[in-house]
């Protein structure tokens, strides 16, 4: 046997001697006791490596037998059989992890869907001023594809053949790159719509839509803080992560950008100059008008943003849906008659609820300047209101017109510098980029607002990844064929192991185990502080021998009753769960992303260089649970905004 | 002794397949409520029994599938490690210690608690006059089922590894992580990583 095995053989054996060593003598064994020997048992089982839904579920009964046969021999059985049919019945009937399938099956979709490539081509153009461009591309890349599909082993591996190499031949470290891709990789863990979320909610009866409010900005924090790591050490050491040279930089225009940037680089400029002239005979209408249209987009999404906030700031003091639908029936409304104007092309003369959009335009061609930014706000204002509204609003406060100002100058600053060239890369990002975010921000948006359950949004998902993966030519029988087999396989994976976990806690309930360890842990007298650092350090360590499922289903029960004593709310303790079992992901020695990374990297990347490279991405995370913990607010603001009541 | 052992997988395997099946009818069911209840405002007092029971009969169903295809989870810091022989006389310790009494117990268990709803052809108490739910709960001891028996040729697995010293063959089946296809689909091949040596070995940013 290798020495690894006699290392964990030993460790076992540890175990054991610890256990018996803190029990008291034989002879003075309650059941509670018992309970605790379970514990230490089904660690010790689940490093032998057997299904650990199996082994809980045959220690649960025989365990749930014992406490029953102690209490009154005669109705052991019948009691132990109640227990285990109505435990699984429960899992079977359990109206949260519903969700779980149907996630599941909308990662498998949109994964076929095969956006990978596209979207880090068009990242790293997109980024390709920034130094680190192809790590911070590849950080990105990451985020949204392990965010929507929520497979990191698929997501590693593609990014080791697709971004790893062109790191490598780019000149980047060795380190750097490994350490970006592992660690963009498992970013799904945490950023919703993520499975362990699902199932900490539903070990720990905390709402899953909360969960989601609450991990969307941790989960952007850590992007942020990778991100910032990656920019701040290519621009120190621009030796591990040289800038690209121009030939990786060049975006081949087509021969009508081609024709037209000669006249004017400036997009809009130049294509209001060409659709009015009749210069251009060789470059069809068409094309330009559909160019055009595209290039408004930005400002068309720019304005829906100004309404939203528009909407939302000055909503009467109900929010009720009827509010939601005005919303809606006015964004449809803008974006139907901006669009012809669009096509029509006459900036001066374009009324209504297109003002903004058009004068934007208009503003950033004919001078690019500040000065220009306090005249929409008055455009602006005669156009909103427009929408039939019965209620009378408030006056638009301070809030509004700040992030109108912040909106307008982007747009004016963005339409400034946008040249064909952007354009180019902006058509990339409309098909790679934009119809993940929509799918991501649709599921989470719905959910979070509060207009449909999880359940009803991860159904949704899944038909937008049929729809996805139709779009972009991918569906077919053998798609869906085994998508839909490898989400039985997960699903009865997860669920199974749920059943099996649900039997075990009620077994350990009715042995009294949790009572001798919640007045063991009361007696200790610990503060809050101490309390959550003790418990994140024993999950952290528990992350290495243990998935993050069986850490979940099997130790979160422990620990949720006595978040009550401690004042901790159930649903920061889960934030923070998720961001710790992220790290186990990149602590050697099981990190599985390496290993994922091992298998497609060039034979001379060792394994020891992968998880150098890893480090400094851990110590991010760190950071991240550290800061989390510090400001709670990261995580709270979300779920406190949407539920105030 | 090997061909009934790959017969019991294939039975397993296409029940499991055909109850996964559920899931794309689940998606579509969910789909048409939502549209039915905020476009037309017509939800059906059916639909979340339904939805529940589609769920839970795809992944009961699909346990025993999974367990043919060593999909369930397992604690992997030492299994890897052991020598074949060794993995396989602890598996066969641990399937007739904690999978077959489990299983067992579950099956029996079900098997009752199933009876009992047929006996009072029980309906769904979520919502008001919900459907029947006698069926579903004799899912339990059916998956059951399935599950003791697919267990019970792992237990024969274990037997022949322990003889031969190595695991008998399973039907291969699709893989969440399928290396080889997944190269294909961003086209790169075993020369184009071997090629990337040079950049590790003599790259200008490599680890000196």
């Amino acid at each position: 046997m290798k020495k690894e095995a006699w290392f964990g053989i030993s460790i076992m054996a540890l175990v054991v001697i610890g256990v018996f060593w803190m029990m008291p003598p034989l002879s003075q064994w309650t059941n509670g006791h018992l309970g605790l020997l379970m514990l230490a048992m089904i660690v010790i089982a689940i490093m032998l490596g057997f299904p650990t839904a199996f082994t809980l579920m045959g220690m649960g009964s025989m365990f749930a037998f014992f406490a029953y046969y102690s209490d009154n021999p005669n109705t052991a059985v019948v009691h132990t059989f109640d227990l285990v049919s109505q435990r699984a019945f429960a899992v079977m009937n359990n109206d949260v992890l519903i969700s779980i399938p149907l996630f599941v099956f909308m990662g498998y979709l949109v994964e076929r869907a095969n956006l990978i490539g596209r979207l880090f081509k068009s990242l790293h153009l997109a980024t390709s001023r920034i130094p680190g461009s192809l790590a911070v591309a590849t950080v990105i890349t990451c985020a949204i594809f392990a965010t929507a599909t929520g497979i990191i082993g698929a997501c590693v591996t593609l990014m080791g053949l697709l971004a790893f190499p062109a790191m490598l031949k780019a000149g980047y470290s060795t380190r750097l790159s490994a350490g970006v891709v592992t660690a963009g990789g498992t970013l799904g863990i945490l950023i919703p719509p993520s499975v362990l979320l699902i199932l900490y909610g539903a070990t720990a009866g905390v709402s899953v839509v909360q969960l989601y409010a609450g991990a969307f900005l941790p989960g952007f924090m850590l992007t942020g803080l990778y991100l910032g790591y990656i920019i701040i050490s290519a621009k120190l050491k621009p030796s591990i992560a040289p800038p690209l040279s121009e030939e990786d930089q060049r975006v081949d225009l087509p021969k009508f950008a081609e024709v037209i940037s000669k006249k004017s680089n400036n997009v809009m400029v130049g294509l209001i100059g060409a659709i009015k002239g009749q210069r251009n005979a060789d470059v069809p209408m068409k094309t330009l008008v559909n160019h055009m249209i595209i290039a408004i987009l930005p400002a068309l999404a720019a304005a829906l943003i100004v309404l939203v906030v528009y909407l939302w700031t000055t909503a009467p003091s109900l929010v009720d849906t009827s509010g939601l639908q005005v919303m809606g029936d006015a964004a449809t409304e803008i974006t139907e008659d901006s669009t012809d104007t669009g096509s029509l092309q006459e900036p001066e003369g374009a009324g209504g609820l297109a003002e903004p959009s058009a004068e934007l335009g208009q503003a950033a061609q004919v001078v690019p300047a500040a000065p220009e930014a306090p005249q929409p706000p008055a455009e602006v204002k005669p156009a909103t209101p427009a929408a039939p509204e019965a209620p009378p609003r408030h006056a638009p406060p301070l809030v509004f017109w700040i992030t109108f100002g912040i909106v307008a100058a982007g747009v004016i600053l963005f339409y400034a510098i946008f040249d064909f060239v952007r354009l180019e890369v902006f058509k990339m990002l409309l098909g790679s980029f934009f119809p993940l975010a929509l799918i991501i921000l649709g599921v989470l948006g719905t959910i979070v607002v509060g207009l449909a359950t999880p359940t009803e949004a991860a159904a949704m998902g899944s038909f937008g990844g049929f729809v996805l993966a139709a779009a972009y030519k991918q569906l077919n029988f053998t798609v869906v064929k085994e998508s839909v087999f490898l989400t039985a396989k997960t699903s009865a994976m997860v669920c199974w192991l749920f059943i099996g976990s649900s039997i075990f806690a009620a077994a350990f309930a009715l042995l009294g185990g949790q009572e001798i360890i919640n007045t063991w842990v009361k007696s200790m007298d610990m503060t809050p502080t101490q309390f959550m650092l003790l418990a994140q350090a024993i999950i952290f360590l528990l992350g290495w021998p243990l998935e993050w499922t069986e850490i979940i289903v099997i130790f979160m029960p422990i620990f949720i009753p006595l978040l009550a004593h401690f004042g901790i709310d159930p649903l920061f303790f889960g934030l923070l769960v998720a961001l710790n079992l992220q790290t186990a992901f990149l602590s050697p020695p099981v990190a599985m992303a390496a290993f994922y990374l091992k298998g497609v990297a060039p034979p001379h990347v060792t394994l020891n260089q992968i998880f150098i490279g890893m480090l400094p991405f851990m110590a991010i995370q760190m950071l991240a649970i550290f800061l989390l913990y510090m400001f709670p607010q990261i995580g709270l603001w979300v779920p406190g905004l949407v539920y105030k009541g | 002794m090997q061909k009934l052992l790959l017969t019991i997988d294939k039975i397993s395997t296409y029940a499991g397949q055909a109850f996964s099946w559920l899931i794309v009818s689940l998606t579509f069911l969910i789909t048409y409520e939502v549209f039915t209840r905020y476009a037309m405002d017509a939800p059906h007092a059916w639909a979340f029994d339904i939805m529940l029971q589609m769920y839970g009969t795809l992944f009961m169903m699909a346990g025993a599938y999974t367990l043919s295809k060593n999909g369930m989870v397992r604690g992997d810091v030492l299994y890897g490690f052991f020598p074949q022989r060794v993995q396989a006389a602890l598996d066969l310790t641990l399937y007739i210690l904690f999978f077959l009494p489990g299983v067992a117990a579950l099956c029996w268990a079900g098997y009752y608690y199933a009876g009992d709803s047929w006996r009072i052809l029980e309906h769904s108490g979520i919502t008001a006059e919900g459907p029947p739910i006698y069926h579903f709960k004799t899912i339990i001891p059916v998956a059951g089922a399935f599950i003791l028996v697919q267990g019970f040729v792992e237990v024969v697995r274990c037997i022949l590894c322990l003889k031969d010293g190595k695991w008998p063959s399973r039907i291969q089946d699709v893989e969440e992580v399928d290396v080889e296809k997944l190269k294909a689909t961003v086209h790169v091949t075993d020369e184009d990583i071997a090629k990337l040596d040079e950049y590790v070995t003599h790259g200008k940013g490599g680890d000196k």
